[in-house]
């Protein structure tokens, strides 16, 4: 990829210099993967009405054309409404054929909800998820510090007052594997359209979900490929309006659209806006000096390192999402 | 009232056996986070292990460097706390 490293250090270093070449560069070698390498005839993709899975179909259309692409939306009880329209909108926009499945009876089957549920009542007695609405994050008091982060819970009632408590290591772990039903359920729907069709499934994550590992193993991980996995966030939004993509989902904050509360993809996980951890991830990958990327964003030479050290810290306790099963 | 000697003794084999590190390797002043011989769930889990062992309940404001760093740092900070 072509970066503008001749510039001094800003945002405008992570700026694609030739957009329409990298599409180009990235739709060609879809195309080859797909059916020489994986030798199948189409592709299917999740969407979601987000940036990532939009830019994702856009350049699976651009490779295949669009006859040979399927875009399936895989909607639950918790889903925002929103995003089954963005994803008709950008269905109908690169005229691909899409298909809605709604895995909310699956995941009751899983117990998905009612595990979920159980872990959020020990904490909150008074939870009830007919009338309250619920997500979990990160503590945000713990970002000035070399500390690992804790994970919070938020309730909402009705009247939208929040309550909210650190999250006991036990049910944070249950509400997260009964979460996780979620995109496992996504990905096996996915891959039931793709072997139908002998079709391949492209995965939607972008550099920072599979490097950070803000992804579930086996889940929205599990793919054939992933054509934008070495993209920084900013790149995603850069392709993603050379491309196409409606603006009413490039200008969207990213949710992650997995707990009932609404909740932003910064909240609950990268903790930082993309602009900011962008310029801070190349940093850290380039080994630039923390004083460097603090005076193009205007902070402090600790405030970057404390987050250098925060990435490391989660790019290394994230490997085990990103490993091949152990082979003996 | 446990002393700080039982205190710093319950919260070592914790995270000796939460860790899985040989014992000798970790000194009570060893940075646990800092140098990797606990992450995020281990913190969650020595948060817990305070709250069932010593009834201990850190608030957000507690969680602090100062506070949980090492096993002295987390055993002074239950101590303050249970004689407080």
């Amino acid at each position: 990829m072509n970066l503008k490293n001749n510039k001094s250090f800003s945002q405008e270093i992570l700026k694609i210099e030739n957009v329409e070449e990298e599409v180009n560069r990235i739709s060609k070698r879809l195309k080859k993967d797909i059916t020489e390498i994986l030798k199948r005839k189409g592709a299917v993709v999740g969407i979601s009405g987000g940036v990532d899975s939009s830019l994702t179909l856009a350049l699976a259309v651009k490779a295949l054309g669009s006859e040979n692409v399927i875009g399936i939306m895989l909607p639950e009880k918790d889903s925002s409404g929103e995003s089954i329209a963005f994803a008709q909108k950008l269905a109908e926009k690169f005229n691909v054929q899409t298909i809605e499945e709604n895995i909310t009876g699956a995941l009751k089957g899983f117990g998905c909800y009612k595990r979920r549920d159980e872990a959020v009542v020990r904490v909150f007695p008074e939870y009830n998820p007919d009338t309250y609405k619920m997500k979990i994050g990160i503590d945000k008091r713990s970002l000035n510090q070399s500390l690992p982060p804790v994970f919070t819970i938020t309730i909402v009632n009705s009247n939208g007052t929040e309550k909210r408590k650190i999250l006991p290591i036990k049910e944070y772990l249950q509400i997260v594997a009964a979460s996780n039903f979620k995109q496992r359920s996504r990905m096996s729907m996915l891959y039931y359209h793709a072997e139908k069709l002998h079709y391949a499934v492209v995965g939607t994550p972008n550099k920072h979900e599979v490097e950070q590992g803000f992804f579930v193993k086996y889940g929205d991980g599990g793919a054939d490929i992933m054509p934008i996995a070495h993209l920084y966030k900013s790149q995603v939004y850069q392709l993603a309006e050379h491309v196409g993509v409606p603006n009413e989902i490039i200008k969207r904050t990213p949710t992650t659209d997995t707990y009932s509360a609404e909740q932003t993809q910064e909240e609950f996980f990268f903790q930082l806006p993309h602009q900011e951890m962008d310029l801070i991830w190349y940093g850290m990958e380039n080994k630039i000096s923390p004083d460097k990327v603090g005076e193009a964003l205007g902070k402090s030479a600790e405030y970057i390192e404390i987050a250098y050290k925060s990435l490391e810290r989660k790019k290394r306790t994230t490997e085990y999402l990103r490993m091949q099963p152990l082979k003996y | 009232m446990e002393k700080l000697l039982q205190i710093q003794e319950k919260i070592r084999a914790f995270i000796v056996k939460a860790s899985y590190a040989e014992d000798g390797k970790i000194d009570n002043d060893t940075l646990i986070f800092e140098q990797g011989v606990m992450d995020s769930m281990g913190f969650m889990s020595i948060i817990g292990f305070i709250e069932e062992e010593f009834s201990v309940t850190p608030s957000g404001g507690e969680l602090t460097e100062e506070n949980f760093e090492s096993i002295d740092a987390i055993s002074n900070f239950v101590q303050r706390k249970l004689q407080s």
